[in-house]
């Protein structure tokens, strides 16, 4: 499959700092993830690759093009920002049809694609109100309108998700599915793992400027699988609750809190874990109060695999 | 699509957007000074039509053209890149099929129409209530017309002016104040070539000359102090000649600067 964007030894600064380091990679059609923590270079890939950004070593190029400098690559292109930031004098409307004008469209066209966008977004209600009276949630939408409106076949949505309530990012998901159905590519960047998951199987890990991983999510878990979690257990009698839990293969490692009602477990097995202390709960006698996992989020995975 | 046509589409959203705006309330009001001035001047001196053109020059010269414009001017001038990448809406343009030309010159091209309307008005309400009693005479249009004509310039170039400095200064209305209100107001007086280094210059050489209200209006006669001037035709091909070039290199500087958003 031929890539859609494509970059090679792709690097940033700024200034002192680095943005991106290095970055080489293919993106063909459908969805893809860019999963990282905050300030780990996913905003900086994006702005990169939609022109906002001239790359300081490296290329980065749509469809065979090189992006910066190069507005009629931006014919096919949407792109949504992650700021918070409009014209906030404009009504929902007036925003989606000032900005189709860039694209050249006659009058009757830019309102009939500003009407289907806000329909797409459920704005069309509130498509006479000034934006800046919007919600935080609506203003997340009308955001993705504007990137949608001119029907582009390549979609950059950088934390598209955020902001919206469950409902709002369910509605959201189903619809970039959507673009991927009708044979367009969307690249969309978030820190939050399920949200990326719900999207699509195919994952980028950017950390500290950098790509840990490619691939698709069985692999992505697998690396996740060999980092090592810890669980908290709180129970009216954690040293009880470890006895049950000698012996268990699925156990690397066990210690009790400092308040003495916490039993922290280390293991490589998760899923076996929580299967073995649902049964011990189940057989009674052992009442567990709190059960955490301190370091079951991205950010750990992401420096268990840089330590790697 | 093409330069030209790129321009008239920035040039529609933000001639529409910039009406919205509420520095276009403020600056309407700032307008309405002269108005005020000149019902107190057409009360003060009821019945002596004489010194008005002298007067209304010595208006036209303090307000119009070494305030009014430049203040103008800078504001929107500088706005013009700065704006975009203060408030971030930068994204939202260089992330379209636009040439990066056609949205300072689309954005430049509204601004200069917005800041005229607002000078027209003001200059007309103050012009014609000064006038009144002259309102039959057709000398008093072609004068009129004139004024505004070489405040149309002005707004020209010196939003021109600023909208360089928008594009590579990030405090460029510190350096545009520095400018407008030192720079302007006082290299106008040096004698020989020197003056030739200032946009008022070649507003002033444009303006009829009255000396009659020198003498009279020593509070301001060292504003209306003008050494040198240039001809006419040569002061107008200066000032587009001025304004063209400031303009391509504000061009040129934004097609390859790059912005980056204060995080």
């Amino acid at each position: 499959m031929t890539a859609v964007i494509s970059a090679s030894h792709l690097s940033k600064w700024y200034g002192n700092v680095l943005g991106l380091n290095d970055i080489s990679l293919e993106l063909e059609e459908g969805i893809t993830g860019l999963l990282g923590p905050n300030g780990a270079g996913k905003s900086t890939f994006m702005k990169l690759v939609t022109g906002q950004m001239k790359p300081a070593i490296g290329t980065v190029a749509i469809r065979g093009r090189r992006v910066w400098n190069d507005p009629e690559i931006f014919q096919g292109i949407g792109f949504c920002p992650e700021q918070d930031v409009f014209y906030e004098d404009m009504t929902g409307s007036e925003f989606l049809a000032g900005l189709l004008r860039f694209y050249g469209f006659p009058k009757k066209e830019i309102d009939d694609r500003a009407a289907r966008a806000l329909d797409v977004v459920d704005l069309t209600a509130d498509k006479d109100r000034l934006i800046r009276g919007y919600s935080r949630g609506m203003r997340q939408r009308i955001k993705f309108a504007q990137a949608i409106a001119h029907d582009p076949g390549i979609l950059i949505l950088d934390e598209p998700l955020s902001g919206l309530d469950p409902l709002g990012k369910r509605k959201l998901i189903k619809l970039i599915k959507g673009f991927k159905d009708e044979g367009r590519t969307v690249i969309v960047s978030s820190h939050v793992l399920p949200e990326i998951e719900a999207l699509t199987s195919q994952i980028v890990l950017i950390h500290q400027g950098q790509i840990l991983a490619q691939g698709d999510i069985p692999y992505i878990r697998e690396l996740i699988e060999a980092h090592p979690h810890q669980i908290s257990v709180r129970s009216s009698d954690p040293r009880a609750l470890a006895a049950r839990f000698v012996g268990d293969r699925s156990i690397q490692k066990m210690t009790f809190a400092a308040d003495g009602q916490t039993l922290v477990v280390e293991t490589h097995k998760r899923d076996e874990f929580f299967g073995r202390l649902t049964g011990i709960v189940l057989e009674g006698g052992i009442e567990v109060d709190e059960i955490s996992s301190p370091d079951d989020n991205l950010q750990a995975v992401f420096e268990y695999l840089v330590g790697k | 699509m093409t330069v030209a046509k790129a321009v008239r589409q920035v040039f529609g959203f933000f001639a529409f957007l910039g009406r919205k705006a509420g520095k276009v309330r403020v600056f309407a009001v700032l307008g309405l000074m002269p108005v005020a001035l000149a019902v107190v001047v057409r009360i003060v001196l009821h019945g002596r039509s004489g010194p008005m053109a002298a007067v209304f020059t010595e208006i036209l010269m303090v307000f119009f053209l070494q305030f009014y414009i430049v203040i103008l001017a800078l504001f929107y001038g500088t706005s013009i890149t700065a704006e975009e990448v203060e408030n971030r809406t930068l994204s939202y343009l260089i992330t379209r099929p636009l040439p990066k030309a056609a949205i300072v010159l689309g954005k430049f091209a509204a601004y200069v129409l917005l800041m005229f309307g607002m000078v027209v008005v003001s200059l007309a309400l103050s012009y014609f209530i000064m006038n009144a009693a002259r309102l039959s005479d057709p000398e008093l249009y072609l004068t009129f017309l004139r004024y505004l004509g070489v405040l149309g310039l002005g707004i020209v170039a010196y939003t021109a002016f600023f909208t360089l400095l928008g594009t590579f200064l990030k405090r460029a209305i510190i350096v545009g104040l520095v400018f407008g209100f030192g720079w302007e107001n006082v290299i106008q007086y040096f004698p020989g070539s020197t003056q030739k280094f200032s946009i008022v210059h070649y507003l002033k050489s444009l303006l009829p000359y009255h000396p009659a209200s020198i003498s009279g209006g020593r509070g301001v006669a060292l504003l209306l102090f003008r050494l040198e001037p240039t001809k006419p035709l040569a002061a107008v091909l200066m000032l587009a000649a001025v304004s063209a070039a400031l303009l391509a290199l504000a061009c040129w500087l934004f097609r390859t600067k790059e912005y980056l958003y204060e995080d």
